[in-house]
């Protein structure tokens, strides 16, 4: 017995009770692993659908959906924008008042910088692998052209934000931009800013490469208009070309842009902005209810009904005097309701609060659902892309009123054709721009590009006790987003823009 | 050790010899008289002898040749006495000389103390049993020198954090490893019933955690569960019955009739320092502040006016508050009152235990029924324990112990420090001017609902009834108090541990052990959010959660001990383990309540999300022991283990570790002998190698991407934190250990005083990436840390008159902490308010340096990181005369380190005393020195939140040029630059705790044994009494990074109880 049991035991010290050699090999079940984005052409495209979908996922706090949530910061920082309750709530308000771009600590400004470079770290890892994999040579094209839509976009929105304005005038652009992230570094290195004239002239390649690589590609699938095709990326050129002021790519690539869409009717335009399927968007966010982003969303902060603290106690109103100024027979006047009491039919969640020249343009699927498709490109915006690069260009005012006349009296059936020039064609222009754009994430890059200053002065519903701000001169450097403090201290190659 | 002497006792109750030529009888007792079981009687010099029963006595046949009887029982000192011609010998067993001789538990058995190299703190079950504490880990707490433990919540059920000897790690888990009987736990230590604990045993040291290679690193705290004794069959209930109450007071805020004018002053100077441009003046602000004009007021802004003056009227324009005015709802501004409540605490056990020789068994049920003192907070906990031991032969010896708990709860929502449905961040931060329940605005009555009930006032009643709303600051539209009424957060735990082993004593000195343990666990989370208000409304949301560990460890163990020639003793470990854990779970969340009353998924009609995982983790080790003794006297140890992990790559993922270390009883030589006043002299010193890498997560080196669908397209994005790390490996922990053990006069003073000098290397962190490389943070091995301290404990008897003793124990330790190496590729990080780089400490804060305030306009100033002209430079001659460049842009505030969160010291002292059967004893705690950030507090100092509260220390704000103040100026327009991260907001850490104070009655024997009993003890007992700190309301010991947040805070407890021993 004690011979069976002492051989038993030699045996245990040698290592019968060991292990298999695989025993340590554990996988996760809720991620996959990273080499296998790239082991098809089928992976590749589900990693393509992963950066539509963080374009609406949500981020580190509530407000940070993706680039919905970005368009609304965008517009706080501009005059049309009104909170107009002095006890409302002042959920996101610092931007409004334009701190929250000026502080590097805020969470809402590392989420806008971190969120376009995600974009771009996903898209690098396509444009650089997608030759290698395996597949068809279509899908490969579809998937490399939209990568490099995104990287193309990605940085142009950030190059707006934190760099000081690309001026035609003072080519080369040499003021510091963003980085320039062009394939994916190795851990831990950041690189330093490029300038803006960099910045942009890598934009146009990427764009025009992806116009090339796109051509052909129709999308398909349930979240069809969430993915690039050559309309969306033409829109984007035209976006790009106007900030460049380089007017006659601009005005080209917006009728480029618009190919095959349709003007929505106006019974359309009441529906409350968040069904991709709508016949004149171009591009946009597909969000179904299981994705949902609960106060994160878009709609969370810019749709009338959805039941948040913002949405009750702080309706978003649009800036009186824009609205007043608004014909009774265009239907962008009944995006906002101009009454107080029962005569006001916003349909604002459960003891939500009414107020004069409240938005009821974006609805959310319910009062308890923010779900809602975000817009980001309609072709009523390449209408007045072309009206501005036309009117802006010189002599060729009649080209611009034609293009605004084209959109406007879609909005408005009385609107006759315009036969104003120079600065006041280009005034009505900006102005429709304001109107139709609203809540769209417009206005802040429309001044900043312009050389404009933002000014509240004489705009009542702005409260003074809330605005913190009520001009902001033309050129200043508040106009600059500052880098988040995340990235300094990551990247000390980075440096901040004038505090 | 204990085990081994009840064997041998067992074996030599059938080899009993049979030359006895005389009898001698006696009784054994403690040093209060009380008679003492199952102590051993040998006859010295032969294996022959006996046990006492349970009164104490003993018969024992003594052949002629033997003189002297040895005495020993558990870890009382063993006592000689010669025979002579006495019949009769009785005997008192002294319990202050057992320090050094007692059995501990150490990694993978027992040792005797006496012959331990490393450092090893132990707390037994009688410390426990007179503490009404239902988590175990809080009776570590000022216990053992070295051992830091932050406080633990009052949330029913929740224990504390602690750390061994300084802070280790990073990322990793710096918590110690939780070893319940021998094996690693894989869950709660609230899951263990502590009236079932018989030892907790903290290795602090290398060479006493080495065993546990990769997991050892932090220390190791190994809970040994109760067993029946041979020979004693006993009956013991345990009958706690208590009450809690908030254990730390609130902060001092303002009240109602402070705040109005101090919103107003932050307004009106909003008005006249506008963030751009020329500001009005004084006398226009002032009339706008007052309401006086057409533009919003002050009132406007706050919504709410609880007085009984006009809206206008509330605030002059000088300034202040109208003389008349007087609060028309003052009764109903108190949002705690509702919340809290005085909360009960039931715990009963009852445990059966005793044995025969070939067998013992333990078996014990508990019931804690733990209410807090916030409503919608309790615990209910059921638990059972069985514990059996056999040995069918002599060779043969296994043993089964199995326990099971089911555990219910309701949670309060402490879970984010500034989430509205936070009852304690929500009722420290609302504005004192709003009330609970709605009220007429005029008359200041409540408002009834159909019925005649008084209803919640929610803060957006929108005008409804001339109810506002409140502002953002005082949280509009969420209100505590009905959240916590209409939510639920509750789960509902079940747990059932086995421990199984076999030995096979072979070949006479070698013992085979094969040990089987599984842990499993499931834990069903339910959380339902309302329709009325909050993150639920309107459509009501629910989710219910189930998730499962299994954790399964096998180990094969090889014991080898003999003693050679009488002095030399060798003892050699060799073994095998392997764990295999497993934890899945699922998750499902849906929206849109059907009907009211039922929070089941079934009745929503929308979901949300659903969601499961399967995540394993496994280890599998090889790990060996040689410990040698030399007359009792000279001790060596080392021990090796190889530890291989599924967190890293096949490359990557084996380890080494290993320890040395040697002991010397100095007290045994003979030139000591005449040293009479030292009883007790040990020097010992140890060195090791340990790892940690548990707490990083399961697949730390991998690449990963996320499921990430775009509507219904299937979708994958780069996660942002995953990236392939094929290097990624081990955090090490080399550590240095020397002390010295000492009894004086008798051992009537007991104590240590060590040194250790704890290197760890290769610290794994997640380093926080460019945000422009589209990653958040990369797992890395990072820094080198040392952590260096000294800790002294001291125990003495200071009186020692007349059956009255005064104990006093007291322990201090030192811990200093440094970064020594960083990587090349990292040579610093930042996060949060700390900076890692070579120089500074794993707590060293890295905040913007708050400069003062100007007296000129009560701007907030920072030391300028960019010292060139701005419009926000300001140039200020300092008190040297020279002058310092600052700025009032807090975003061009220059970082600076700026002190650590790690105390001087800290320590503990508890005196008790006792006289016949009463003891009187206190355990404070405390700490000296390092810094706390008072984020909560930063919160109540905000320049202008309308609706928010604010500290009281607000009051000495700067008003008129000249002011001479750390505060800035009040200016709602400021926030930023006046409340923004700064080392304003650090406050000196220093504290003192009185953690608990106990009274204990034990009965008179003569009364006991009247109702059949052997011991009855009753106690009164208080935990948390007080809590002194730097600032009212401050918790300094609730993190030990230092920053402060709204948790659940610790409860105030009283408690009577009762034990009883049938």
């Amino acid at each position: 017995m004690k011979k069976y049991i002492l051989s038993t035991l030699v045996l245990v010290s040698t290592g019968l009770f060991s292990c298999k050699k695989n025993f340590l090999d554990t996988y996760p079940t809720t991620s996959v692993a990273a080499a296998d984005a790239l082991a098809s052409t089928s992976n590749a495209i589900a990693a393509l659908n992963g950066i539509h979908r963080v374009m609406y996922t949500q981020y580190d706090a509530q407000g940070q959906a993706g680039e919905g949530s970005i368009n609304v910061f965008r517009d706080y920082m501009g005059e049309d924008l009104v909170f107009p309750l002095a006890n409302g709530s002042t959920g996101q308000m610092t931007w409004y008042q334009w701190n929250n771009h000026r502080n590097v600590n805020a969470s809402d400004m590392r989420f806008v910088y971190r969120f376009y470079y995600r974009l771009i770290s996903n898209a690098n890892v396509l444009i650089n692998g997608i030759d290698a994999v395996p597949g068809p040579d279509a899908d490969k094209k579809m998937i490399k052209g939209q990568a490099l839509a995104y990287r193309g976009w990605a940085h142009f929105q950030l190059v707006q934000l934190y760099g000081i304005r690309y001026d035609k005038a003072t080519v080369p652009n040499n003021q510091p931009g963003v980085p320039l992230v062009l394939e994916n570094l190795p851990i831990g290195v950041g690189l330093p800013r490029a300038s803006v004239e960099e910045v942009y002239t890598q934009i146009n390649k990427d764009l025009n490469d992806a116009l090339v690589l796109l051509a052909g590609y129709t999308r398909t699938g349930t979240a069809a208009k969430s993915n690039f095709n050559v309309n969306v990326v033409q829109g984007i050129k035209a976006r790009v070309a106007l900030a460049q002021q380089d007017w006659e790519t601009a005005a080209t690539s917006a009728i480029a842009a618009r190919a095959g869409f349709t003007l929505m009717t106006n019974a359309e335009y009441l529906t409350g902005f968040n069904n991709i399927n709508n016949q004149e968007w171009i591009w946009g966010t597909r969000q179904i209810d299981d994705h949902n982003t609960f106060f994160y969303s878009y709609f969370a902060y810019i749709s009338c009904n959805f039941n948040s603290t913002v949405i009750r106690t702080q309706p978003r109103a649009i800036n009186q005097n824009l609205w007043l100024a608004v014909p009774v027979t265009d239907i962008r006047k009944s995006c906002f309701d101009g009454n107080i009491g029962a005569a006001n039919t916003t349909p604002v969640p459960p003891g939500g609060a009414k107020v004069r020249y409240q938005n009821k343009k974006f609805l959310a699927k319910s009062s308890a659902l923010s779900v809602g498709d975000v817009p980001y490109m309609r072709a009523g915006e390449m209408f007045l892309i072309e009206a501005e690069a036309r009117a802006r260009q010189g002599g060729q005012d009649l080209a611009a009123q034609t293009a605004l006349f084209n959109v406007v009296k879609n909005r408005n059936p009385a609107y006759i054709q315009s036969i104003s020039t120079g600065q006041t064609l280009i005034d009505e222009i900006m102005w429709n721009r304001r109107i139709e754009l609203w809540g769209e994430g417009f206005r802040f890059t429309d001044l900043k590009r312009t050389n404009a200053a933002m000014d509240r002065t004489g705009i009542p519903n702005h409260l003074p006790a809330l605005i913190g701000v009520t001009t902001i001169p033309a050129g200043d450097k508040q106009w600059q987003f500052l880098f988040p403090q995340d990235e300094l201290n990551a990247n000390p190659s980075v440096i901040q823009n004038p505090l | 050790m204990r085990k081994s002497l009840l064997f041998l006792l067992g074996v030599m109750f059938f080899s009993l010899q049979a030359f006895a030529q005389k009898t001698i009888t006696g009784k054994v007792t403690d040093d209060k008289g009380n008679p003492l079981a199952n102590v051993s009687v040998v006859l010295k010099g032969t294996k022959t002898g006996t046990i006492t029963d349970d009164n104490g006595s003993y018969s024992i046949r003594v052949p002629a040749n033997v003189n002297t009887l040895v005495f020993s029982f558990q870890d009382k000192a063993p006592q000689e006495m010669a025979i002579g011609s006495a019949a009769e010998i009785n005997v008192s067993l002294s319990p202050s000389e057992k320090s050094l001789e007692e059995v501990v538990v150490v990694a993978y058995g027992t040792a005797k103390k006496e012959t331990l190299t490393g450092s090893v703190g132990t707390i037994k079950a009688a410390d426990i049993a007179k503490r009404p504490i239902t988590n175990v880990m809080n009776s570590i707490e000022g216990a053992i020198s070295g051992v830091v433990v932050g406080s633990s919540n009052g949330q029913p059920g929740s224990g504390p954090e602690i750390r061994v000897r300084g802070f280790g790690s990073f990322n990793a888990t710096s918590q110690p490893l939780l070893v319940v009987d021998g094996v690693p736990y894989a869950g709660g230590t609230s899951n263990i019933n502590p009236d079932d604990v018989e030892t907790t045993t903290v290795l602090k040291d290398a060479a006493a955690t080495a065993l546990f290679g990769s997991r050892g690193a932090n220390g190791v705290i190994m809970i040994t569960t109760k067993k029946g004794q041979k020979g004693k069959n006993n009956i013991s209930v345990r009958v706690l019955q208590g009450s809690s109450k908030r254990g730390l007071a609130e902060y001092d805020r303002l009240d109602a009739y402070q705040y109005y004018p101090i919103m107003w002053e932050a307004y009106r100077n909003q008005l006249v320092f506008p963030a751009t441009g020329t500001g009005i003046s004084y006398d226009s602000a002032n009339r706008v502040a007052s309401g006086l004009t057409t533009r919003t007021g002050i009132q406007g802004l706050l919504s709410y006016n609880p007085f009984n003056v006009a809206n206008n009227a509330i605030v002059g324009v000088d300034g202040k508050l109208n003389s008349g005015a007087q609060l028309i709802y003052g009764n109903d501004l108190d949002w705690l009152s509702e919340l809290m409540r005085t909360g009960t605490r039931k715990d009963y056990s009852i445990n059966f235990g005793g044995g025969s020789d070939k067998m013992d068994y333990y078996m014990s049920l508990g019931y804690l029924d733990d209410k807090g003192f916030t409503i919608r907070s309790d615990l209910k906990r059921y638990s059972g324990r069985l514990n059996i031991n056999l040995q069918p032969k002599t060779w043969f010896k296994t043993g089964l112990n199995i326990s099971g708990n089911f555990t219910q709860s309701n949670q309060a929502s402490d879970g984010g420090s500034t989430s509205f449905v936070n009852p304690f961040f929500y009722s420290r931060n609302v504005g004192p001017i709003y009330p609970v329940y709605a009220h007429n605005m005029t008359t200041g009555e409540f408002l009834l609902d159909g019925t005649g009930n008084k209803f919640w006032d929610l803060g957006n009643m929108g005008g409804a009834m001339g109810v506002p709303n409140r502002p953002s600051g005082g949280f509009a539209g969420r209100h505590t108090l009905a959240e916590t009424s209409l939510n639920e957060l509750n789960f509902r735990r079940t747990v059932l541990s086995a421990r199984n082993y076999v030995d096979i004593i072979f070949l006479k000195d070698f013992k085979f052990t094969n040990n089987i343990a599984v842990d499993y666990q499931t834990q069903y989370d339910g959380s339902y959010e309302n329709t009325l208000v909050g993150d639920g409304a309107p459509a009501g949301r629910s989710s219910r959660e189930y998730g499962s560990v299994t954790s399964v460890i096998l180990s094969q163990i090889l014991n080898y001990g003999k003693k050679i020639r009488g002095s030399h003793r060798v003892d050699v470990l060799v073994g095998h383990e392997s764990l295999n854990q497993r934890e899945d779970g699922q998750r499902g969340f849906k929206q849109g309540q059907s009907l009211t009353g039922n929070t089941e998924l079934n009745n929503f009609t929308t979901i949300n999300s659903t969601t499961s995982y399967l995540d394993r983790y496994k280890i599998e080790s090889y790990l060996s022991r040689v410990t040698y003794d030399f007359r009792n006297k000279y001790f060596v140890s080392g021990s090796i283990r190889r530890d291989g992990n599924s967190r890293f790559a096949p490359g990557s993922r084996w380890g080494t570790f290993w320890s040395a270390g040697g002991g010397w009883n100095a007290d045994k030589e003979n030139f000591m002998q005449s040293v009479k006043f030292v009883s007790q002299l040990k020097l010992r010193s140890t060195y090791g190698v340990v790892g940690i890498a548990d707490g990083i997560g399961y697949y730390a080196y991998q690449g990963l991407y996320s499921f990430a669908n775009n509507a219904n397209e299937p979708g994958i994005v780069q996660s942002q934190t995953a990236f392939l790390n094929r290097e990624l490996t081990w955090e090490t922990n080399k550590q240095f250990d020397i002390g010295i053990d000492f009894g004086l006069f008798k051992n009537r003073v007991t104590g240590s005083i060590e040194y250790y000098d704890r290197r760890s290397a290769d610290l794994l962190f997640a380093v926080p990436q460019p945000l422009s490389s589209g990653a958040l943070s990369a797992n890395q091995n990072t820094a080198t840390m040392y952590n260096k301290g000294i800790e002294l404990q001291l125990n003495a008897d200071v009186i020692r008159w007349k059956g009255i003793t005064w104990n006093m124990n007291v322990n201090l330790s030192t811990v200093k902490n440094q970064i020594t190496k960083m990587p090349e590729t990292v040579p610093e990080f930042i996060t949060g308010t700390k900076k890692y780089a070579v120089g500074s400490s794993i707590f060293q804060y890295w905040l913007r340096s708050f400069y003062g305030v100007d007296p000129a306009d009560g701007a907030a100033l920072y030391v300028a990181n960019n010292t060139a002209a701005s419009t926000t430079r300001r140039l200020i001659t300092n008190k040297d005369g020279g002058v310092d460049t600052v700025t009032t842009s807090i975003a061009n505030g220059k970082f600076e380190f700026q002190g650590t969160a790690i105390p001087d010291f800290y320590g503990s002292f508890s005196p008790t005393f006792s006289y016949k059967g009463i003891s009187l004893s206190a355990l404070f705690t405390f700490q000296m020195g390092g810094k706390t950030y008072d984020a909560n507090w930063a919160a109540l100092m905000s320049s202008g939140t309308y609706g928010g509260a604010v500290s009281s220390e607000i009051l000495n704000r700067w008003q008129q040029p000249g002011d001479i103040t750390n505060i800035p100026r009040l200016d709602a327009g400021k926030l930023v630059d006046h409340n923004g991260a700064s080392s304003r907001w650090l406050i000196d850490a220093s504290y003192l705790n009185i953690r608990a104070i106990n009274l204990s009655y034990e009965l008179p024997k003569m009364l006991v044994s009247k109702i059949k009993a052997t011991n009855a003890q009753f106690f009164v007992s208080a935990e948390n009494l007080a809590f002194f700190s730097k600032r009212k309301g401050l918790n300094n010991q609730q993190a030990f990074s230092g920053v402060t947040s709204n948790a659940y805070p610790p409860a105030k407890v009283l408690t009577l109880g009762l034990t009883l021993n049938l």
